[in-house]
């Protein structure tokens, strides 16, 4: 597919291609609330679109996609990107315009992709955080404000091939495999498991330290029972972490899609008082840039399952 | 450092006493440092995995992985094919986190001996895997 394309690209440039549908500007998330967006790599058919989508690349990029091997990786590579690029552009900020193909991105010193923010007194950090997940069938990215966030899709049907109290010995908590242990519904326990993968993966995601800073052992995921209001809540605990570091981070777990699992970890907002409980406000939209974007908060797409959750 | 130490630990000549038949031509000093240096060979040798069935076993280990969960979007075929001595995990077989994790399981099975995490964490390619096995002592 992509030889063709870059036979297509030599004729491309005697055309201007422009968007047919330009991306609308949004207002950037506000303190404790995350805007997710996704996209379902199957809905991307048109090479003229997909196209148009490379062309927003940087040429690192555009290299690492080729690298890829095979169509759907490359394809995925591409939406990836795409979807980080667009998602980020819409945020309109000091109400400047933002061209996709303009945005730089650096890695952290531990190696999480960030954005390069570019202010006028020089470069300072970027108050817009972003973080992506992808599986074969679904690619999320996150966008929060002055949080750092960290974000983990997977699929519900997503078959563990090891013995799955086997798997958690080797890498859960000791408390995380007694919870698992405990199920003796094989399908339940496999549910749970995929859930409490991606809440790690999240919050190690979130930390942005690498997986070395956070090993999955050393840290214990738990959903406390539920309140009055319904919703159960998720903590982190740490061996070694004291108990004021992990209380920072919350979490939010939900059905996406009906097809996946999605867990969002974002730093809890340091102005407000730590003891109140401040539901997670969660944005969620499916989106073909440049085609079309559609909300589905609030819809049966998003389902909560834990934490505290406030769907806007 | 663990490779090392086990190593080390390997190439320990066992002392054994020479027995005392007086051969003119056999120097005792030199005949003993000889006789101890094949041995000494022949341990190693026996110990390590031959490279070339280590990267057959690891590609098999990985094309039956692939084989089993043919719904990751694509013809299954193709990915058996691509799980070559040089394929990467991510890049070449589309694989995640899960998956490497869970591959690590599999070599670990296959070849009876455990690999630490923070060695697993590294391999996300299968020369890695080939190379981490093959120079390991304690893989069947």
């Amino acid at each position: 597919m992509f030889s063709f394309i870059q036979r297509m690209r030599s004729f491309q440039r005697n055309f201007s291609v422009s968007p047919s549908f330009p991306l609308l500007p949004l207002q950037l998330p506000s303190p404790m609330e995350t805007h997710v967006w996704f996209v379902l790599p199957d809905e991307f058919k048109s090479v003229s679109l997909l196209n148009q989508y490379m062309e927003l690349l940087s040429p690192c990029e555009k290299e690492n996609v080729l690298t890829m091997r095979g169509d759907q990786l490359q394809k995925r590579a591409l939406l990836s990107r795409t979807l980080v690029r667009t998602t980020i552009a819409r945020y309109q900020i000091n109400n400047h315009v933002v061209d996709p193909r303009s945005l730089k991105f650096k890695k952290n010193v531990h190696g999480k992709p960030e954005l390069v923010w570019e202010s006028d007194d020089g470069q300072c950090p970027s108050p817009l955080h972003f973080n992506i997940s992808h599986t074969s069938s679904l690619i999320a990215c996150g966008v929060t404000v002055n949080s750092p966030i960290g974000i983990d899709v997977e699929e519900k049907q997503r078959k563990i091939k090891n013995d799955i109290l086997a798997f958690a010995r080797r890498l859960f908590s000791v408390y995380e495999v007694e919870h698992l242990s405990a199920i003796s519904d094989s399908e339940v326990q496999r549910q749970e498991f995929v859930k409490l993968w991606i809440l790690k993966e999240a919050y190690v995601k979130a930390l942005g330290r690498g997986f070395s800073a956070a090993p999955f052992k050393t840290f214990t995921i738990r959903m406390k029972d539920a309140t009055n209001s319904g919703a159960s809540e998720v903590v982190v605990e740490s061996s070694d972490h004291p108990v004021s570091l992990t209380n920072n981070w919350q979490f939010g777990l939900f059905e996406l899609a009906s097809s996946h699992y999605a867990a969002v970890c974002m730093e809890r907002d340091k102005t407000s008082d730590v003891a109140m409980r401040v539901p997670m406000r969660l944005t969620v939209r499916k989106t073909i840039p440049f085609v079309e974007d559609i909300c589905i908060s609030g819809t049966d797409a998003v389902v909560p399952i834990a934490g505290l959750i406030k769907q806007v | 450092m663990a490779a090392r130490g086990a190593l080390l630990k390997y190439l320990r000549v066992k002392v054994q006493a020479m027995p005392t038949t007086r051969n003119p031509n056999n120097n005792g000093l030199f005949g003993l440092s000889f006789n101890s240096i094949r041995r000494f060979s022949e341990e190693v040798r026996g110990t390590f995995l031959d490279k070339s069935e280590v990267t057959d076993r690891v590609v098999n280990v990985v094309k039956n992985f692939q084989k089993v969960d043919p719904s990751k979007g694509y013809d299954w075929k193709l990915k058996v094919k691509w799980v070559t001595p040089n394929a990467h995990f991510q890049n070449d077989l589309g694989l995640d986190s899960l998956d490497s994790v869970e591959i690590v399981m599999a070599l670990e099975e296959e070849f009876q001996f455990e690999i630490p995490d923070n060695e697993a964490d590294k391999i996300n390619s299968i020369s890695l895997a080939i190379d981490f096995i093959s120079s390991h002592p304690q893989a069947k």
